[in-house]
């Protein structure tokens, strides 16, 4: 474990020596909810939306900023970028384990993703939107989307091992775009077009978002919020499995 | 009484890659010896072999055929306890340039399961030992092409490895910055650790290396002191003049000096 964490301090010196690849995590979430509240918000006001639970329509769609969010995590670009100048190779000459080279970063991902989504929260609560299930809500809320963050870092960081490519891992971070838009993101499941319900049952992320709504609109609610974190987990450990299997056959 | 381990033995190496081309055969079954304490230069010319051999030889990439073995220990098999024994210093220095030599060679110690304290000492002598406490503190992207070069010479050095492998490390440095690597380099070999070393440039492998090897289309071709091959070439050939490794090096891998363009000189194949 010691490995794991030196590497994630390492790779936390790394984010704050580049606030400007944090900047935008920040800023194009917000953009996002900004701009999806104003051209929705007076076709559901919360004091006639019964999926709104009383709030306003920004409670309904900040997890989906909040996952945006976790979704622009660096890791992987980095990761490319000390395999193409060559520190990944001297990393993998020491005797550290093979899985911190992975997990390293992935735990520095997870802190910045718990920060952030602490600043989207508390900026949500600035404007008006309450954490339905109290404090502990807040943390389940911030935990799970670190989750997230953790689990979309670490598939990105297989695409990197893989391709050890800056624009093949942009790009295929592009194709992981659309499952976070094949989600329940402007109304809830029962209101989506029977297509697009299939589509967002057998996307895993309409799961975490659902429970990240659930969080922020209702008491807890733990069949919902147990199903986000059960997602989290099972993807988490098939990533890990798949990371380490990658890094340890790189040649 | 058996014969004691050589520092590196290669038997028979061999590394393949299948490409889109077909089957690339990078080296095609290499026989090394390095006696403990020597400085053992490999060299060859571009693409012939070298990089790929000491990758191998340092656990970096697989083995298809043959064994490797460092330090006394099976590469393949005991990887993790080969990578105790070995420093390395691959092809431009692979470094961290967000972080500050200090955080770097601090964090290689880690890697090696120093202490926190521990670690912090060894970098703090590291950078004595390699003239870079001044910058100690500075971050890595602002280090010249040298002090990179010596970074990384460093690093390699943070838990005193057995066995120091260090694949061009003087590529791209101006002829003063050699100087001070070939130093840390000797400097090194006279504290016990045995040094393999890959290099394009004739002159650092004469300077520097007990005894030498030149692999060419993934095969070893000549291997001996500086002056065996040296000695071997003038009396098979009959010169009139001592050769040189230069010589030694073009007669080995079939190159031809050519004058081209007044006095660039260009090797061809």
């Amino acid at each position: 474990m010691t490995h794991a964490l030196v590497l994630a301090q390492r790779a936390l010196r790394e984010g704050i020596r580049t606030p400007e690849a944090i900047v935008p995590t920040l800023f194009i979430p917000l953009f996002f909810l900004v701009v999806n509240v104003g051209q929705a918000a007076r076709i559901f006001p919360g004091s006639s939306t019964a999926f709104l639970h009383g709030q306003g329509y920004g409670a309904f769609q900040l997890p989906s900023s909040m996952l945006l969010a976790a979704s622009f995590g660096s890791a992987a670009l980095f990761l490319v970028e000390e395999i193409e100048g060559g520190y990944f190779d001297k990393l993998r000459a020491t005797p550290v384990h093979r899985r911190a080279i992975v997990v390293g970063r992935l735990i520095a991902e997870g802190i910045k993703a718990l920060l952030i989504a602490s600043v989207l929260v508390l900026l949500g609560l600035a404007f008006g939107i309450r954490i339905a299930s109290g404090v502990p809500g807040f943390v389940l809320l911030i935990v799970l989307t670190a989750g997230w963050a953790v689990v979309y870092a670490g598939f990105m960081q297989i695409i990197a091992l893989k391709t050890r490519s800056a624009a093949a891992t942009n790009s295929a971070g592009l194709v992981f775009f659309p499952l976070l838009f094949l989600t329940p993101n402007f109304v809830p499941r029962n209101l989506l077009t029977h297509p697009m319900e299939i589509a967002a049952t057998f996307n895993p992320v309409t799961y975490v978002m659902e429970a990240l709504r659930s969080l922020i609109l209702q008491r807890a609610h733990w069949e919902t919020i147990g199903l986000g974190y059960l997602v989290i987990a099972v993807a988490a450990a098939v990533m890990l499995a798949v990371s380490v299997r990658v890094v340890r056959t790189y040649d | 009484m058996g014969e004691p381990a050589a520092a590196v033995q290669a038997e028979g190496l061999v590394k393949t890659y299948r490409s889109r081309a077909g089957t690339v055969e990078a080296v095609r079954g290499v026989d090394l010896r390095v006696e403990s304490g020597e400085i053992f230069g490999f060299l060859g010319p571009n693409g012939a072999g070298k990089s790929t051999t000491v990758k191998m030889l340092t656990t970096l990439l697989s083995i298809t055929a043959g064994t490797g073995r460092v330090a006394g220990l099976d590469v393949a098999r005991e990887p993790d306890a080969v990578r105790r024994r070995i420093g390395v210093a691959l092809q431009e220095a692979g470094l961290d340039g967000r972080q500050t030599g200090r955080e770097l060679l601090v964090l290689q110690g880690r890697l090696f399961d120093l202490s926190a304290h521990d670690a912090s000492g060894r970098a703090e002598e590291l950078l004595e030992l390699v003239e870079l406490t001044d910058a100690a503190d500075r971050r890595i992207k602002s280090y010249s092409g040298g002090m990179k070069r010596r970074l990384d010479l460093a690093s390699a050095l943070v838990h005193e490895p057995e066995v120091l492998f260090l694949d061009e490390p003087t590529t791209g440095l101006d002829p003063a910055s050699r100087v001070t690597v070939w130093d840390e380099v000797r400097r090194i070999n006279e504290r016990g650790t045995t040094v393999f070393l890959t290099t394009q440039y004739l002159e650092e492998a004469d300077q520097l290396c007990d005894r030498l090897a030149i692999i060419d289309g993934g095969r070893i071709v000549r291997e001996g002191t500086p002056s065996q091959l040296k000695t071997e070439l003038r009396e098979r050939l009959g010169l009139g003049r001592a050769a040189t490794l230069d010589d030694v090096f073009l007669d080995a891998t079939g190159r031809a000096r050519t004058h081209v363009a007044g006095e660039v000189q260009e090797v061809k194949a």
